[in-house]
């Protein structure tokens, strides 16, 4: 998965604010930089712009101002297929699933690699083999309308890590699952990191964050503090989440 | 294994169900009937010009007008003897192929879809007709034919046919104008039709269109799947349109027969005419699909 093209940093942003239309900004010069295979929760209270900010990380948004490299490149210069390529590369887990309702949990965990234009019998074998792993072999052809939130977030989960994406985002995505399948989406973040992912997870969990010792970025007043996992430890592993 | 029971793949843009798709195929479905009919309208304008043309290169008519004289008899004859004259300047000619005089009979016909049946050319002052017609290629001095027949026979007059043609070629051409005018404002209406559908269309599918663009799918991969749905629109629509224009071209060519006069029954439409019409559902197939592609590209530009 590493390619020596690449900057060592997946995504760089420097000074950087967003906001609404007229309103004031709700992220205000976010300094970041986080490197190719490591792994962070994100963190802050409700409406804090952990959204906001993932959403500029999965190029959903660009930044009111300031610079956003992401795989090296700055989203304001680049073009719309250049920027569908880059996508290509990143895994989201939305809060909300996002999911095609109308779609049956098989061709929703299959869209990333239809989009790519991959073989039908590839994209087959390998979808069946992730929904087998997710315990989703019985929904496979179910419409997603059908399922329940926890088994549309392992959906929205399969869909996220189908393509073996260079940096995998995930928003709560352990917050409608049993600890089990919980402990057992962690492991499969934990696999892909080692595998060189770059992960980021945005969490109120306390657990995940005292579970799993990785560095935190905070999110409070607008700004962007890192905490790496001795100051976690230090700190008792509360930062106002 | 688990994937063979993997049922048929849906679609992730449900097009097939837009509202506005039955609208959409029945604006082509008329679209291509009206280009049907007046495309059908321009070639046969354009044959009629065509035999028109044809038949009136390499060919005169001379005209003897009738002597008035209190002595009706000795007026005809006089009228006739000029004819005659008028005749054997006109075969003496190198460059003259066939002088036909015409006959009562002949008079009677050509005089029938005006005056009706029961008229009978011989108690009426007509002027004496002569088909003249030339050999291939020949030029012709009208001037000085005019003059030759102006001494050897008084009443008779040369028509070239030059003066009723130009008129009527300028009506032709301002009616083939007007149809032309009338073919790209169908395309224009349909294409602007298809534009708003699509937009509207994608309005209603742009949760979908942001995940597929979140999946990395790029403008084109949406752009193509409007572009199939549209062109079978278009495609059926066109089919529907053409089904309405045959019948509705016979039934105008048929009633433009029974005008007559000889004009109106020159026109004509070609096999490549025909075949011309026939593909229209495959013109309006590929100009869906091109306006749907290019809509959903031009709109997609504004979405991050």
């Amino acid at each position: 998965m590493k390619n020596s093209n690449y900057p060592d940093s997946i995504i760089e942003m420097q000074n950087v604010g967003i906001r609404y239309g007229q309103g004031a900004e709700v992220l205000s010069d976010i300094k970041l930089s986080l490197k190719r295979g490591s792994f962070h929760f994100l963190t802050g209270k409700s409406g804090a712009g952990k959204t906001s900010l993932l959403s500029m990380m999965y190029l959903a948004q660009k930044p009111s101002r300031g610079i956003v490299n992401v795989f090296g490149k700055n989203v304001n210069f680049t073009n719309r297929d250049a920027l569908a390529m880059l996508r290509r590369k990143i895994g989201v887990v939305f809060q909300d699933f996002r999911l095609l309702d109308h779609l049956s949990a098989f061709d929703n965990v299959a869209l990333p690699l239809r989009v790519c234009g991959m073989d039908e019998r590839e994209v087959k074998k390998r979808v069946t083999e992730l929904l087998q792993w997710v315990e989703l072999e019985k929904h496979i052809n179910a419409p997603t309308s059908t399922l329940s939130g926890g088994e549309k977030q392992r959906v929205a989960i399969a869909r996220a890590v189908i393509n073996r994406p260079e940096l995998l985002l995930a928003d709560e995505p352990t917050g409608n699952v049993d600890n089990d399948i919980a402990a057992k989406l962690m492991k499969l973040f934990v696999e892909l990191n080692k595998l060189g992912t770059t992960v980021v997870i945005a969490t109120h969990s306390d657990k995940l964050i005292t579970d799993f010792a990785y560095p935190r970025l905070h999110l409070q007043n607008k700004a962007l503090r890192i905490y790496r996992p001795i100051d976690v430890l230090n700190s008792g592993g509360n930062h106002g989440i | 294994m688990v994937y063979k029971t993997i049922t048929t793949r849906k679609k992730e843009l449900p097009l097939q169900d837009d509202s506005s798709n039955l609208f959409l195929q029945v604006m082509i479905s008329i679209a291509v009937f009206l280009f049907g009919v007046t495309l059908a309208g321009v070639l046969s304008i354009n044959s009629m010009l065509e035999t028109w043309n044809n038949s009136i290169l390499g060919s005169l008519t001379v005209q003897v007008m009738p002597i008035n004289d209190v002595n009706e008899e000795q007026a005809k004859a006089q009228t006739l003897a000029q004819q005659e004259k008028a005749v054997e300047l006109l075969r003496a000619k190198n460059e003259v192929e066939k002088v036909t005089p015409l006959n009562n009979e002949q008079l009677q016909k050509l005089i029938q879809p005006w005056l009706g049946d029961g008229i009978d050319v011989k108690d009426l002052p007509m002027p004496r007709l002569i088909d003249v017609k030339l050999k291939k290629g020949v030029e012709v001095d009208f001037m000085q034919w005019a003059e030759e027949l102006a001494q050897a026979a008084p009443q008779a007059s040369l028509d070239n046919h030059k003066l009723w043609l130009n008129k009527l070629i300028k009506f032709a051409d301002g009616l083939k104008l007007l149809a032309l005018t009338v073919l790209v404002l169908v395309v224009l209406i349909t294409s602007g039709a298809i534009f708003y559908c699509t937009q509207t269309s994608l309005g209603l599918h742009k949760y979908i269109i942001e995940i597929l663009h979140l999946m990395g799918a790029k403008d084109t991969y949406v752009a193509q799947q409007y572009a199939k749905r549209t062109a079978w629109l278009g495609l059926i629509g066109g089919i529907y349109g053409l089904i309405l224009a045959i019948p509705t071209i016979f039934i105008i060519a048929n009633l433009a027969k029974q005008i007559e006069g000889g004009i109106i029954s020159e026109a004509r439409l070609s096999f490549l005419d025909w075949s011309v019409i026939f593909s229209l559902p495959i013109l309006s197939m590929v100009i869906a699909m091109i306006t749907a592609y290019y809509t959903v590209k031009k709109t997609l530009e504004k979405f991050m």
